[in-house]
C-alpha cells in the first residue's frame, strides 16, 4: 500500500460533527474540575466527569500531592518491580486492601491496563471466560488476548449465566466477568448472586468496580460492601481515576493471585510505576473517605435524584439503574449528539455515548453530578432541562 | 421443531430486548446486534446442534435465513430430516 493510501484509510468520519458544527469530543478544558469548569474561556456546569465525590480539586488532596512531589519528585523512572516501588506504593496497596476488605492488592498504571493485563496471566487455552454482554472494552480486550473460549451472557441475566455455567463442565477453569456499575446505563450487577453461582459451579468471579468504588456501599467501599460479600474468593479490579480522583488501576484478591501478578504480569512489570504524587493523593482520598464518605455520598445522591426526577417529569426516556448515573436515551447517533449540543449551548457539559461504545441506535447522554457542584449549579441545570431542552426535544 | 424455528428461537433468546424474529429479519438493521451478540448467537447454535462455527463463517451473514443456509452448507446433516 502506498503511504498516501495507508493514511487515507485511517481517515475519521466527521460528517455528523461537520453537519452539526459541534464535536463533543476532545474539548479543550482550561481549568481543573472546579464549579464551573472553563472550556475555551467560557464557564460550564460539569455533568460529565467521573468526579462522583468531587475530590479532584479538594485542597487536602492537592496538598498531599504536592508533598508527594516534594519528597519523591516527579517520577521514579522505573517499573514497580525495579525502582518504582516506593514505600507509599506499598502503603497504598495495604490501605486499599483494607478499604475494600480483601487480602492483597497490586497497583497498575491504569484501570484499562489492569484489565488487559490480568487475563493473559490467569486464563489458559483450555479455560472458559463468561462475561456480561455490556462489560467494558478493557475486559473484552484482555479476554480476547488469551485465546481461550469466550462466551458473553445477557446483561445482568442470571438465568442465562446459569445456563452457560451448567453446560461448561469440559473446561479446566471458568471465570465469570462483570462490572459492578455499568457506566452508560447506571445499572448495578447482582454480584452477590453471581458469586453464589460461581460457588455452585466452581467458577472464579472477576469484578471491575471502576464506577462502584467510592460510590456504592453504605460507606463508599464499592461492590463488595454494597452486596455484603465477605471472604471474597474472586478477583477484583478497579480504576483509581474516577471517584477516587487519582489515576491508575488495581487488581486485588487472594495473596497467591497478587504474588503471581507481581512476578508474571507483563502489563505491570514492563510499565513505569505511577508517579509519587498520584500515590500520595490517593492515600489522602482514602483517609478522607474513612471520615466523610457518608456525608459526601448523601450530597451526591441528592443531586442524582433531583436530576433524574426532573428529566423524567420533562418527558425524557432515561436509562437508569440504582447507581448515581442518569442517562438520557438519545436513540440514533444524530439525536444523541443534537441533545448533547443543546446542553452544551446551555453551558452544561455532558457525555454522549454513540456506537461502537453502545449498540446501534442506543445512543445515550450520560449525566453525573459530582458532590463538589454547588446547589445553584444544579438548579441552573434543572431549569435548563425544564425550559430549553423540553422546548427542543419533547414534542 | 424444524431447523428454522429452532434457529429463530435461539436468536430471540439471545437478544437483550424482546423482539420478533423472522427469516427475513436483518441482524444488524432490525435487531441492532453487535459483535458480542453475534458471538452469543454463534455459541448458542454450537451448543444446540453440537457443531463448531468459525467467526469467519458468520462474517457475511445479513438475514436470519442466511444463518440457516450457512448451517446447512457447513453441516449438511442439519438439513436432513
Amino acid at each position: 500500500m502506498e503511504f498516501k493510501e495507508f493514511y487515507r484509510s485511517l481517515e475519521v468520519d466527521t460528517s455528523l460533527a461537520d453537519e452539526l458544527n459541534f464535536n463533543p469530543y476532545y474539548l479543550k478544558i482550561s481549568s481543573g474540575l472546579t464549579d464551573p469548569i472553563i472550556i475555551e474561556g467560557e464557564e460550564y456546569i460539569n455533568l460529565a466527569s467521573n468526579n462522583y465525590l468531587g475530590l479532584a480539586f479538594d485542597d487536602r488532596v492537592k496538598k498531599a500531592m504536592v508533598e508527594g512531589i516534594t519528597k519523591f519528585g516527579a517520577s521514579m523512572c522505573g517499573t514497580p518491580i525495579a525502582t518504582g516501588y516506593i514505600d507509599i506504593y506499598k502503603t497504598l496497596e495495604e490501605k486499599f486492601s483494607e478499604f475494600i476488605n480483601v487480602e492483597d492488592t497490586i497497583i497498575f498504571p491504569s484501570g484499562y491496563q489492569a484489565n488487559c493485563a490480568l487475563f493473559p496471566v490467569i486464563a489458559k487455552k483450555d479455560d472458559l471466560i463468561i462475561m456480561d454482554h455490556f462489560a467494558h472494552a478493557s475486559l473484552i480486550h484482555g479476554i480476547r488476548s488469551t485465546g481461550c473460549k469466550f462466551r458473553p451472557f445477557l446483561h445482568n441475566n442470571m438465568a442465562h449465566l446459569e445456563k452457560l455455567l451448567k453446560s461448561s463442565n469440559k473446561y479446566s477453569n471458568i471465570f465469570v466477568v462483570t462490572e459492578s456499575v455499568f457506566s452508560t446505563e447506571g445499572s448495578i450487577a447482582p454480584f452477590d448472586e453471581i458469586v453464589n453461582l460461581c460457588q455452585k459451579y466452581k467458577a472464579i468471579p472477576v469484578i471491575d468496580d471502576s464506577h462502584g468504588i467510592g460510590v456504592i456501599g453504605k460507606t463508599g467501599r464499592g461492590i463488595l460492601e454494597e452486596k455484603n460479600i465477605k471472604d471474597y474468593f474472586g478477583i477484583y479490579t478497579t480504576s483509581l481515576g474516577k471517584a477516587l480522583a487519582g489515576a491508575g488501576g488495581v487488581i486485588s484478591g487472594k495473596k497467591e493471585l497478587i504474588r503471581a501478578l507481581r512476578y508474571s504480569c507483563s502489563g505491570l512489570i514492563y510499565s513505569t510505576a505511577l508517579p509519587p504524587p498520584v500515590i500520595q493523593g490517593l492515600l489522602k482520598v482514602l483517609e478522607i473517605l474513612k471520615e466523610e464518605s457518608v456525608q459526601i455520598l448523601k450530597k451526591m445522591w441528592k443531586y442524582k435524584k433531583l436530576i433524574s426526577k426532573t428529566l423524567k417529569e420533562v418527558g425524557f426516556k432515561l436509562a437508569e439503574g440504582s447507581a448515581p448515573i442518569t442517562s438520557i436515551i438519545g436513540g440514533d447517533t444524530k439525536t444523541t449528539v443534537e441533545i448533547t449540543k443543546a446542553l452544551f449551548k446551555g453551558k452544561i457539559l455532558t457525555t454522549p455515548f454513540v456506537p461502537p461504545s453502545v449498540p446501534n441506535n442506543s445512543g445515550k447522554i450520560r449525566i453525573i453530578a459530582g458532590a463538589n457542584l454547588k446547589k445553584s449549579s444544579i438548579d441552573q441545570a434543572l431549569d435548563f432541562f425544564k425550559t430549553e431542552l423540553r422546548k427542543q426535544f419533547i414534542k | 421443531m424444524d431447523l428454522e424455528k429452532k434457529i429463530i428461537k435461539i436468536i430471540e433468546e439471545n437478544l437483550e430486548e424482546e423482539l420478533k424474529v423472522t427469516l427475513k429479519t436483518d441482524l444488524r438493521d432490525d435487531l441492532n446486534i453487535d459483535s458480542l451478540s453475534t458471538l452469543m448467537i454463534i455459541t448458542a447454535l454450537e451448543d444446540e446442534f453440537s457443531i463448531t462455527i468459525k467467526d469467519t463463517d458468520f462474517a457475511e451473514i445479513k438475514l436470519v435465513e442466511d444463518i440457516i443456509k450457512l448451517l446447512k452448507e457447513i453441516h449438511p446433516e442439519l438439513g436432513e430430516g
